[in-house]
């Protein structure tokens, strides 16, 4: 079960409103919690004890950390020595942080990573003539468990600070893990964000349900008029890579890119949706990212809540430790405010792309694609004075259109080139692909037909254009400022019910769905 | 609060900080800005900022700052 197929649509999904709906207030978390396990097991099995261990574990390790919090609090006040006695409790609560952490993260390493360690430790033995020392292990990975522990982490990290307070009710704390519309793809959420309301079970509205419906909607047409469409022709190019090369790749590129972008961000679409018609704000997680100036800014519009929270748990923490603060101070001193910033940066910033790469899988070109981006931002900082002298030198605007589509081209190709090793298969596959775009250069490939050999019709071109157009339209309304939602429900109500009706019937139509069509299994569930 | 005003401006100047509320939210300091203020501060005020203080309500104005400081030299 996914969120796109039938019988979430028409079965699981309905079921679940109408048996919220019929409940008592006071019962309506259990049923959230109930279709969030049944969800889960659905998909995952008995994998879900992972899920439970992982509730458990965070609801005691909150508590653990709130009880020692409030044990030191009462021997502060009796104690003669108060600096000591709080930097004994601020060792204990530190430890307490970190084993929770660990449980968390070892979890995650384990089921997830293991084979990738065993495998490269086996690989660099081999170097020694050792063959296979390390036996493979083979887990089955539970579903959502990338989201699901970073969210963990997040409560336990927030209860460290006092950010929140720890939460005694283990099925707030549940659901707030296992709400099962973010389950598969995110996105990240914090506890103050959502756990609170989830809980309170509120009474369903129209307006709530209309733009949630809406939202859900505008989910599935990115899914199945874009995603699912180019779905045969990307498939096609990226797992026969040896087939192809310059153009024919760099299509491949370009319409992953989308393709990525159409399926994660429907599925965040349908979530959001979803949370909406329940009463919950789900945080955003994209912001129109091909608008963005450079790529720092592509990545605060892309996959937010991911970005937002390697900001908050790798980049700040790193940065604030007693090296990073020195380094800082150290760079500043010798190069300067600009490229000491620049470098003082660089360690946090290297923490944060490693563990952006290695978050998202178990290869080495995905630690790459984290390293790529890595360097693409340390440069762009290194070289904004300079870009600032040499426009103002030659009278350049930099507000003005033609600098802007300077810079969106730019930054097209920048993320082109990312998602090209990103979605290759492995690090040589990547190089091979990218190499292959010089050595292979044809333009006649445009012209001879053979882009329709990759899979799809002309037809499917067609239907995917104008999803993409209905995208970038959408985007440039939202860029405004302008909700799109809230202009249609201000429009009498023969003309929202017809949009309404076209809306659903344009997707009826043209989505890729049925026979013929092999749906792209939602991205981001995969990491 | 003076002593404040001129570590900002030292650090991004050209933003009127005694009226600006929304120096996170609108962008005005970013991440990078804020990595270059902390040491500032805490060398200034005898401070230790931690990573649980960096949230945006803290940065968002001079008067958020100087509380958050001001909360810290207590502790």
């Amino acid at each position: 079960m996914t969120y796109t197929s039938p019988l979430y649509l028409f079965a699981f999904f309905p079921l679940v409103l109408a048996a919220y709906y019929f409940c008592p207030q006071r019962h309506r978390s259990k049923v959230l919690l109930l279709a969030s396990y049944i969800f889960f097991y659905s998909i995952s099995g008995k994998l879900l004890i992972y899920l439970l261990l992982s509730t458990l574990l965070i609801h005691h390790g909150g508590l653990w950390l709130g009880y020692c919090k409030a044990e030191g609090e009462r021997e502060l006040l009796a104690s003669q020595d108060k600096k000591a006695l709080k930097a004994v409790y601020a060792r204990k609560r530190r430890r307490i942080l970190w084993l929770s952490i660990g449980f968390q993260l070892g979890i995650l390493l384990v089921l997830k990573y293991s084979n990738f360690f065993v495998k490269n430790i086996n690989d660099i033995l081999h170097i020694f003539s050792f063959k296979e020392v390390v036996p493979a292990m083979h887990f089955v990975v539970p579903i959502g468990i990338s989201f699901y522990t970073l969210q963990a982490v997040s409560y336990l990290v927030d209860v460290y600070y006092d950010k929140i307070k720890p939460d005694d009710n283990l099925e707030r704390l549940a659901l707030y893990l296992a709400f099962f519309p973010t389950l598969m793809e995110g996105p990240i959420c914090r506890y103050n964000q959502t756990a609170d309301s989830l809980y309170i079970g509120k009474p369903l509205d129209y307006k709530n349900l209309t733009y949630g419906l809406q939202r859900v909607l505008w989910g599935l047409f990115k899914k199945l008029m874009i995603a699912d469409r180019l779905n045969p022709l990307v498939d096609n190019i990226f797992s026969t890579p040896g087939n192809y090369s310059g153009i024919t790749i760099i299509i491949g590129a370009v319409l992953y890119t989308f393709q990525l972008y159409a399926d994660f961000s429907g599925c965040i679409d349908m979530t959001i949706g979803t949370g909406e018609i329940f009463g919950v704000i789900v945080p955003e997680n994209f912001r129109q990212p091909f608008f963005a100036k450079n790529a720092s800014e592509f990545w605060r519009r892309w996959h937010i809540t991911l970005g937002t929270w390697l900001k908050d748990y790798v980049f700040y923490p790193i940065s604030l430790t007693k090296f990073g603060k020195k380094l800082g101070k150290k760079s500043r001193e010798r190069f300067g405010k600009h490229l000491g910033q620049v470098l003082s940066s660089a360690l946090p910033l290297f923490g944060v792309w490693l563990a952006n790469g290695f978050w998202h899988g178990t290869g080495w070109h995905y630690i790459f694609f984290g390293m790529y981006y890595l360097v693409i931002i340390l440069l762009e900082n290194l070289l904004e004075p300079w870009v600032v002298t040499v426009t103002n030198a030659l009278h350049m605007n930099r507000e003005g259109i033609p600098y802007r589509v300077f810079q969106t081209i730019k930054l097209l190709i920048i993320v082109f080139t990312g998602e090209l090793f990103f979605n290759a298969g492995n690090l040589t596959l990547g190089f091979q692909m990218f190499a292959s775009i010089f050595t292979g250069f044809n333009w006649s490939v445009l012209t001879d037909g053979s882009l329709l050999k990759l899979g799809v019709s002309i037809q499917d071109f067609y239907a995917a254009f104008f999803g993409l157009l209905t995208v970038l339209i959408v985007g440039v309304i939202h860029e405004r400022g302008v909700s799109i939602r809230d202009e249609i429900s201000a429009w009498r109500m023969p003309a929202r019910f017809a949009f309404l009706y076209a809306a659903i019937l344009v997707v009826l139509i043209f989505g890729a769905y049925g026979e013929g069509y092999l749906p792209v299994k939602l991205i981001y569930a995969g990491f | 609060m003076e002593q404040l005003f001129e570590i900002l401006n030292g650090i991004n100047p050209g933003i009127d900080y005694e009226t600006e509320t929304k120096l996170i939210d609108g962008g005005l300091l970013d991440s990078f800005s804020i990595l270059s203020l902390i040491p500032e501060l805490e060398e200034a005020f005898d401070i230790e900022i931690t990573p649980g203080e960096m949230i945006p309500a803290n940065f968002n104005s001079a008067d958020a700052i100087w509380s958050m400081i001001t909360r810290l030299k207590e502790e």
